[in-house]
């Protein structure tokens, strides 16, 4: 049931039998002159004991270092190797994790550019053997006249607005320009659609549209172009037009071009330019017309037509499909519906005779078909997926095979299905399915459902070995998480780990988060604990009111409310801590708390057992102070269970 | 407190041989002493800033280091996994009490925590038992099978009596080339080459200082071409060479003197003249001065002198000890009829 922790992240690498190849060789040639190794011996004559030297066997050089490295397995207590292993370098939160993870990566880009920049001082060359890309990277183009070479030299080095600048130069000046670095050219304007690619080492130069286009996307990564939409005399449709004999080639770039930027009716009316030319279309010009197929028509049924349709074309221009496409009916399928869920095995067993073996992607799409979120069903299908899936080391082929995690654990939480999630995780382990878990962000969702999972459906001993396995060397939890880890605590009546619990939620920087910090203080105060678990208590109580306190340094305030006060007060009693009691039901004037009436029963009870007659008197006061209306009843037990003096009736 | 201490080290720290260690160690050591001393001068401004200023806007608190990894290692957790390669000693993840140095005034040696001695040293924490018994089980799939014949030492060296020995290095360092890599040293017994007795003073004469007498094994130790297939050809060159030319006889090794002999030989040797000469001188005392041909190997082949002779061999061939000498004195003492 519990999958054994420590293959969670284990970086597993190749078996032996990739490793090695036999290699027909003989061992050392042995020259000396006297006795003669076996392998010389006539096979004729039979010695009693014949010396088989056994074949030398051959690996490729980096074969026994990663064999060495699958004897390792991950360490639960240290965190990501990218780090610094030390207390005080460590990441403790996620946003720190972010953070160091990022200030790596910019001080990386930081050498590079400076590297690239002035590459005359970074040309001696240290490393045996060379190191190509630790050596300075040309940054500008070379070639400056206006020919062929240089035009190919601006696209082999991504510079769109370059490239097309001295293509028109080109075409100015008369020289023709060859078909296939029109194509290139064609390629590599649709692929980033006209603007040039954002220089990762370059500080981007800010100017008024950029800034407009980025705004309109804050989530969206990619370079800021993809709210860019085909214009109407954009250079792409210029250079094709230009062309005067396109051939497949330029078809396919443009009609993927105009597919990635959402010119949808644009790709569909130059695909049928493309029929009527009776020219070819490939296969990713397919797969792109099928992506774009559900953007063109409305109605589910009509999809699904033009989707079949495509196919059957694809069929009689005897192009094969590929992965991409059965991934791309498969994403097209998911916005049809009902006639999705219908159609989707048909179409997998269909490539399946085509020997096109679904990768994780398609079992992504599958999954999204038939479980939609909100939407309750009762189907098998995760489990049959899984039951396809386990055991199988996956290589990234299609984009969005990143999502396939993510997808299926959302589905165990919703369904709440243990067994398929511990499943799910141990496919993790397997072979290089690590590396298909996406970057930091959507690791982090996967981990916090996958936590929550645990938290919701198992008992306390198998979420804390969970626990104490993945936080915090692989995941942060957030406080949403954190208060689901004190729901399942509360649920199996395991109370006495909150102190615990309390120093890894400040580590993790959740100490100042008031709703947490008050369902702690009222899981504390709720009942009373035997003697140690309440010195624990208090001590944690303490810790916690120092939170409160220490405000100066800019962090989030939390604000006292009556309740915590009271429950932090309750929790101090029980401890038999009336001095710290006493301090805090002083702190109820300063922040304009009002405490209830069961409070100061207690609190009475506590100081009849020391018999301090002042401190009751002063009690009464301040309940009087606050008008409550439980007042005269307390005067009444003070005067019943202590002995006063005249004056101090 | 640390900085202080560390800061003069840091200057022999870096002409340390990366060799030993790597450039990880290196780099985490100088980074930790770089962040160190910033903490050290940040804490001593952000006093002073307060001191001075007062509180004025927002101040960043002090970070404070988390509690060190050793707190949360279970007693059966796996070693392997927290030190897998040679790493420098962390205090943070090695959960033991170690205190190294000389110690404080009246007191113990300092603790594991910035304790630059743990660092400086050598350590093989990624070489436990358990690390080499994985290792070795991950490393078998790389060996062949050892023939089934050649089950003892013996029979090693009868069947392949050549023995050739390189080296190979792992370092981590900005060339991963070695040069001491090409050097093959050959290993032979002269007994198992087919040698006659000429052959083999021959060879001994022409090896001079390669060849040990006590082993009787011939090392030809090559590191002349740069790379190792080159020297091994060449070393197995030299010895063909070596084996032809010592069975060869030159016409000029005719012309061999007493002085180029490895072992003292009885005949022709001053020693045996005297003798004979002493015995001559005995016998002719009472008779004529005649010199006969027969009488000189009569005389020689006396059980006497051949006593001598024997004594006299044993004392020059194998050195001057208590029991040959007795033996000589018993030779002469027979010879001279004392």
């Amino acid at each position: 049931m519990a999958s054994s922790c420590s293959q969670a992240l284990r970086h597993h690498v190749c078996k032996s039998s990739r490793i090695l190849r036999v290699h027909l060789q003989k061992a050392w040639p042995n020259r000396s002159f006297v006795l003669n190794p076996a392998a010389d011996q006539q096979p004729a004559v039979s010695s009693p004991e014949e010396i088989v030297i056994p074949k030398k066997k051959t690996w490729s050089k980096e074969a026994v270092l990663q064999a060495l490295a699958s004897t390792v397995n991950r360490d639960p207590t240290a965190s990501d190797y990218r780090f610094q292993d030390d207390p005080y370098l460590t990441p403790k939160t996620s946003s720190e994790f972010k953070l160091f993870s990022l200030s790596q990566e910019s001080g990386r880009n930081a050498a590079k550019y400076f590297i690239s920049t002035y590459p005359k001082y970074f040309q001696k060359d240290y490393a045996q053997p060379h190191i190509p890309c630790l050596m300075p990277e040309t940054l500008e183009a070379q070639l400056e006249e206006v020919s062929e070479a240089a035009l190919i030299e601006r696209i082999q080095m991504r510079k769109v607005k370059a490239a097309v600048d001295l293509y028109d130069q080109l075409q100015q000046a008369g020289t023709p320009v060859s078909l296939d670095v029109t194509n290139q050219l064609l390629d590599l304007i649709c692929f980033y659609g006209d603007c040039d690619p954002a220089q990762e080492n370059v500080p981007e130069q800010r100017n008024e549209e950029t800034v407009g286009q980025e705004n309109k996307l804050s989530h969206n990564k990619r370079s800021p172009c993809l709210v860019f939409s085909f214009r109407e005399n954009n250079n792409a449709e210029r250079v094709f037009a230009l062309l005067s004999e396109p051939n497949t080639h330029s078809y396919s770039a443009l009609i993927r071009g105009m597919v990635k930027y959402g010119a949808y009716s644009k790709a569909f009316s130059t695909y049928t330019d493309l029929l009527n030319n009776q020219l070819k279309a490939d296969v990713s010009t397919f797969n792109a017309l099928i992506t774009a197929a559900p953007e063109v028509k409305e109605k589910y049924n009509e999809k699904w037509e033009l989707i079949v349709d495509l196919l059957k074309q694809m069929a009689e221009q005897k192009v094969k499909p590929n992965l991409l496409t059965l991934n791309a009916v498969l994403k097209a399928l998911r916005r049809c519906g009902t006639v999705g869920k219908s159609q989707a095995f048909p179409v997998i067993s269909e490539m399946r005779a085509l020997s096109i073996d679904p990768s994780l992607a398609s079992y992504n799409h599958l999954l999204s078909i038939f479980y939609k979120p909100g939407h309750k069903g009762q189907t098998d299908i995760l489990q049959e997926v899984m039951n396809e899936v386990s055991g199988k080391s996956f290589t990234p082929q299609d984009p969005d095979d990143a999502q396939f995690f993510i997808t299926a654990v959302r589905i165990c939480l919703d369904t709440k299905d243990i067994e398929q999630a511990y499943r799910v995780h141990e496919l993790l382990g397997v072979g290089e399915n690590w590396r298909l878990l996406g970057n930091d962000f959507q690791q982090n969702i996967y981990h916090a459902r996958f936590f929550s999972l645990l938290c919701m459906m198992e008992n306390i001993d198998v979420v804390l070995k969970w626990y104490r396995d993945l936080v915090p060397s692989v995941y942060y939890p957030s406080s949403n998480v954190m208060r689901d880890l004190l729901q399942a605590l509360d649920t199996d009546n395991r109370l006495d780990l909150i102190p615990q619990i309390w120093k890894d939620l400040k580590q993790l920087g959740h100490g100042n988060r008031q709703t947490l910090v008050e369902e702690l203080l009222t899981l504390m105060a709720r009942e009373k604990q035997n003697q140690e678990v309440q010195e624990t208590f208090a001590e944690c109580a303490l810790d916690i009111k120092k939170m409160y306190d220490t405000g100066d340094r800019g962090k989030v305030m939390m604000s006292w409310t009556a309740g915590s006060l009271s429950d932090l007060v309750s929790v101090l009693l029980a401890a038999q801590r009336r001095q710290d009691a006493w301090e805090i039901l002083k702190l109820f004037k300063t922040h304009n708390r009002v405490p209830s009436e069961e409070l100061l029963d207690k609190f009475l009870t506590c100081i009849k057992e020391s018999g301090d007659v002042n401190q009751a008197l002063e009690l009464v006061q301040i309940s009087a102070g606050f008008c409550l209306p439980g007042t005269p009843k307390l005067i009444q037990r003070v005067q019943q269970e202590f002995l006063l003096s005249e004056q101090q009736k | 407190m640390a900085a202080s201490v560390t800061r003069p080290a840091l200057s022999s720290l870096c002409k340390i041989n990366s060799n030993i260690n790597g450039i990880y160690s290196l780099t985490s050591f100088s980074r930790r002493i770089s962040i160190s001393s910033v903490l050290s001068t940040s804490a001593v401004t952000t006093e002073t800033e307060a001191a001075g200023r007062g509180v004025r806007g927002q101040r960043r608190s002090k970070r404070q280091a988390g509690e060190p990894r050793t707190e949360r290692m279970t007693v059966d957790q796996d070693w392997t996994a927290v030190y897998p390669t040679a790493a420098s000693f962390k205090p943070s993840a090695v959960p033991l009490p170690v205190r190294m140095g000389y110690p404080v005034k009246r007191g113990v040696p300092p603790a594991k925590k910035g304790n630059l001695e743990l660092i400086k040293i050598p350590n093989f924490l990624h070489l436990t038992p358990v690390a080499i018994k994985k290792h070795c089980e991950a490393l078998k799939q790389f060996c062949t099978e050892w023939p089934s014949a050649l089950d003892s030492d013996e029979k090693c060296v009868k069947h392949f009596p050549i023995q050739v020995q390189s080296k190979e290095f792992v370092s981590a360092g900005l060339s991963l080339r070695n040069p001491d890599v090409r050097i093959v040293t050959l290993k032979v017994k002269l007994s198992s080459l087919n040698l006659d007795d000429h052959a083999r003073k021959k060879m001994i004469k022409l090896s001079e200082e390669r060849y040990c007498k006590d082993t009787d094994t011939l090392t030809i130790t090559t590191d002349s071409c740069p790379l190792r297939q080159q020297n091994y050809d060449y070393a197995m060159y030299l010895l063909t060479v070596l084996y032809h030319e010592s069975w060869k006889t030159e016409a000029w090794e005719q012309e061999k003197t007493r002085a180029d002999m490895e072992e003292y030989e009885w005949e022709d040797s001053p020693s045996q003249k005297k003798v004979l000469d002493t015995l001559l001188r005995m016998r002719a005392l009472g008779a004529k001065d005649e010199v006969e041909e027969g009488t000189r190997e009569e005389l020689l082949g006396q059980p006497a002198v051949q006593e001598y002779r024997d004594t006299m061999l044993r004392l020059k061939n194998e050195g001057e000890t208590e029991e040959n000498l007795q033996q000589y004195k018993e030779a002469v003492k027979k010879l001279f009829n004392i």
